[in-house]
């Protein structure tokens, strides 16, 4: 029918013998192993839309006819083709206000835009821009400049399914890493102490906030033998997940059996500093700089009579009942970082009815929007008035503080806070 | 990120070269001094007058650093402020540093035990 057509439109090029679409010529894949991307021709002339397609089946590609707008944006929607060749001029709706519509689609690909303009409508190839079409082919361009625009069009097809595939898997990827540091957060909640509100006329409240789910801090309280309570907290050095690691060994190994025979002298007498100097023997050796600074002590629950070792963690704050505070110890070697370091256990007594406060640095050391740390002085702050009223909302007290210091924004390193208030005479 | 500069008698003064030594640069900070070390400068001073803030990272890297020179040579430290000084006494760094007020101060004792 068509065969010995030739057009004035392409180059003068004779028209192959069969067409595609309609004398049933099966398009040629580019390459064998992967399918022909489609083209969506759309062009109201009969002549220059057969034409068009069946150059494209020729040079590879798939071409799938549309008589008019209407036509090309529904076969964009039902088709999957990625590749859009249309006219400026159309019948309904005209090349520029297709191309409008196929981006308002929000098709979950790119569709590749090339619109065929006269010689006379360049003027209007700006708003073809502006309505989002990639590409411009001149009626009467050669095959070769057709093939050039459809090459560009697989190229940027293929790198835009590319990174489509990339970021598929780095989602998923993502989202399992996301789930087993959940699961290890919960196994790591496993390992903190069920504290009940009173332990031996002891009164305890406690706070933990892994920086970022997993958390480099950890903590222990046990009741001991002879009317004692044991506890320990633990902040290994950085934070994240390598912390962590040491943190949950540290939970595991330091159980109430352990700190019950490590605590104590040879004469059965409560010496936290042993607890150090074991711990540090067992953890120096590692090559790498991991250490971790701790607060452990033994309180005698009827005298109030505390025995306790400070390896570097910051010194706690106690409260009296009347609301003086004050800090006690003044520092210590931490735990793994220096092999044979010395630890001094020091006592201290804490009176009726005053609160221990024990603070990861992480409090301190917050910083608000114009880079200025919390500090000490606003921590005893917040302590004491939170102790004067009730003592089991210091910890949620400590917390809000600096979620507001921080303006919402999460803490940059794990949050622990511990409390201890003994009973008052006058409960 | 570290500068060095040569002092007088084989003594390296060593700038961080940023304000906070933490967990986002400690290693970075380590690693480039372990290199000054492996290549022979063993005589160490760092300079942290610019430093206003150092954590649990950083100072591991610094006690690191000071393992790693072990008896090839001395580590000093010098200009720290107030909160890093006060960070270091809590925890007994300055029993195992050699800490000076000024960099010439360091330097001129690390030369004299030479």
């Amino acid at each position: 029918m068509l065969a010995h057509l030739h057009t004035h439109e392409f180059g003068g090029q004779d028209l192959p013998a069969a067409v595609g679409g309609r004398t049933g010529q099966r398009p040629v894949a580019a390459d064998a192993s992967t399918p022909a991307l489609k083209v969506i021709v759309a062009e109201d002339s009969e002549l220059q839309r057969l034409f068009l397609c069946s150059l494209i089946n020729g040079l590879g590609f798939q071409a799938i006819e549309a008589s008019d707008g209407c036509e090309a944006l529904d076969l964009i929607q039902t088709s999957g083709a990625q590749i859009l060749i249309s006219d400026l001029k159309m019948p309904h709706i005209d090349g520029i206000s297709l191309t409008r519509e196929v981006r308002r689609l929000g098709l979950p690909h790119y569709v590749h835009i090339i619109m065929v303009t006269g010689a006379d409508e360049v003027a209007l190839r700006d708003d073809a821009l502006r309505a989002g079409v990639d590409d411009f082919i001149t009626k009467g361009s050669s095959t070769a400049i057709l093939k050039a625009r459809l090459r560009t069009a697989t190229r940027l097809i293929a790198h835009a399914d590319a990174l489509a595939e990339r970021t598929r898997v780095l989602t998923e990827t993502n989202a399992r890493i996301q789930d087993d540091l959940r699961a290890a957060a919960d196994a790591q909640r496993q390992l903190l102490p069920t504290l009940r509100d009173d332990i031996l006329g002891v009164r305890v409240a406690s706070a933990f906030v892994p920086s970022a789910i997993v958390s480099g801090d950890m903590f222990g309280c046990f009741e001991l033998e002879g009317g004692k309570l044991g506890f320990y907290t633990v902040d290994v050095s950085g934070h994240g997940i390598h912390a962590s690691l040491l943190s949950v060994a540290i939970g595991h190994l330091v159980t109430k059996d352990f700190f019950q025979s490590q605590a104590f002298d040879d004469a059965g007498q409560p010496d936290p500093a042993r607890l150090a100097r074991v711990l540090n023997q067992r953890f120096s050796a590692s090559d790498n700089d991991d250490y971790l600074t701790m607060f452990c002590g033994v309180l005698e629950a009827a005298t109030g009579q505390l025995s306790f070792c400070q390896a570097g963690a910051p010194s706690p704050i106690c409260i009296s009942e009347t609301g003086e505070e004050h800090q006690i110890g003044d520092g210590g070697f931490p735990v793994g970082l220096i092999p044979n370091a010395s630890y001094v256990t020091n006592t201290h007594t804490l009176a009726p009815g005053s609160a221990l406060v024990l603070c990861s640095d992480a409090a301190g050391e917050a910083e608000n929007a114009a880079h200025v740390p919390f500090g000490q002085a606003r921590l005893r702050d917040v302590a004491r008035s939170a102790a004067m009223q009730d003592f089991r909302t210091l910890p949620q007290a400590i917390v809000s503080a600096l979620g507001d210091w921080r303006g919402g924004n999460p803490l940059d390193d794990d949050l622990t806070v511990v409390v201890f208030k003994r009973t008052s005479n006058n409960d | 990120m570290i500068k060095t500069l040569s002092h007088d008698a084989g003594v390296t003064v060593v700038r961080p070269g940023a304000e906070r030594l933490s967990a986002a640069n400690a290693k970075a900070f380590k690693d480039e001094v372990a290199q000054l070390i492996e290549s022979g400068s063993a005589q160490l001073v760092i300079d942290l007058s610019g430093v206003s803030f150092v954590d649990s990272s950083g100072l591991g890297a610094l006690v690191g650093l000071l393992k790693k020179i072990g008896y090839r040579g001395d580590l000093a430290m010098a200009g720290l402020n107030a909160d890093v000084a006060q960070m270091f006494r809590i925890c007994r760094m300055d029993k195992v540093f050699k800490i000076y007020p000024t960099v010439d101060q360091a330097a001129e004792k690390m030369a004299d035990a030479l």
